[in-house]
């Protein structure tokens, strides 16, 4: 969708000197799209085009794996929760703000 | 709650605010764990959060008659979290406000490449157990300058979707999303490079950026 032909047509600049010591411009052009491609949101050929670099290039699908799984640890991450006797003085806190203005 | 001797003094007012009141009390009694949990995972802290529900309620409550339901309420009360979140200056230690750059996150050698979140093939939860990655997460989070941090915190952690997520910050979807990248990017290198695993050597490149990656890391 959008956020993956927004970028289809840009060619990632390689004349910092960052991007030359790798080298690999359809890697960075990729890199770009990581999250839409997590989440479900690119369109189909650009998956597709993905999916096939993915298959021959080690180093992103090493990269793809670890941004699926810090995406899955945020998803996962235990819920802070509220003591019922918190809550309660909260509550009486808030309603007594409320009053003395 | 309003007493009686309030409502007999002011008898319109009163039954206007006896309903604000109990408008309050189902709106306080379905949302406040919602609200306690989001406010938590933006302070990294109980105390903190606690204040920011706190202030979070008293706008609303200041607000619930103008509420006209445009909007779902969790969506509106998140705004006014959001809003107060941004407001609030505590003591803490937030992460300095800067813009976090997509060029920051660019891989220059393979070792970077090829960092990896040391969870050894365990399912998310599982890992999770694991106190060491836990903390390493909250921390990262925690680093996350704040406006990344609550696009983070709202769409993989709250499940809130891109479009809600837009119109309680106030941007379009397409900001929401290249916010979220970077915030991902952000705490994705944080979690491989604490030195919670071995990340794979790069044999072709200098150890000077996994220096620099390592030292960030462990601020």
């Amino acid at each position: 969708m959008a956020a993956g032909n927004t970028s289809k047509r840009k060619r990632p600049s390689v004349s910092t000197g960052r991007k030359q010591a790798h080298g690999k411009a359809r890697c960075l052009r990729i890199l770009r799209q990581l999250s839409a491609y997590i989440d479900d949101e690119l369109s189909g050929n650009i998956c597709q085009e993905i999916r096939r670099h993915l298959g021959t290039c080690p180093n992103c699908e090493t990269f793809v794996t670890s941004l699926r799984q810090t995406v899955s640890l945020c998803r996962h991450s235990p819920s802070p929760t509220l003591s019922a006797a918190s809550r309660t003085l909260m509550r009486k806190t808030i309603l007594e703000t409320t009053q003395a203005r | 709650m309003n007493t009686p001797s309030t409502a007999q003094r002011q008898p319109g007012r009163a039954s206007a605010r006896t309903h604000s009141a109990k408008d309050f009390e189902a709106l306080y009694r379905d949302h406040v764990d919602l609200m306690y949990r989001f406010a938590h995972r933006l302070c990294g802290e109980a105390e903190a959060a606690k204040d920011l529900v706190q202030e979070t309620f008293l706008n609303a409550y200041r607000g619930l008659d103008r509420f006209r339901g445009d909007a779902q309420i969790s969506t509106w009360l998140y705004t006014i979290a959001s809003r107060a979140c941004l407001r609030m200056r505590r003591k803490r230690k937030g992460a300095p406000e800067r813009e976090l750059s997509l060029e920051e996150f660019i891989p220059t050698s393979d070792g970077e490449f090829r960092l990896q979140i040391p969870i050894d093939g365990l399912s998310p939860e599982a890992a999770l157990h694991n106190k060491q990655l836990r903390e390493a997460l909250d921390t990262a989070i925690d680093q996350l300058p704040k406006k990344y941090k609550m696009v983070l915190v709202l769409r993989d952690m709250e499940g809130v979707s891109a479009k809600e997520v837009g119109t309680i910050m106030g941007l379009n979807e397409r900001a929401v999303k290249s916010r979220l990248h970077r915030a991902r990017l952000f705490v994705r290198r944080q979690l491989s490079a604490r030195g919670l695993g071995e990340p794979l050597t790069d044999h072709n490149h200098t150890p000077v950026r996994e220096r620099r990656t390592v030292s960030h890391g462990s601020r």
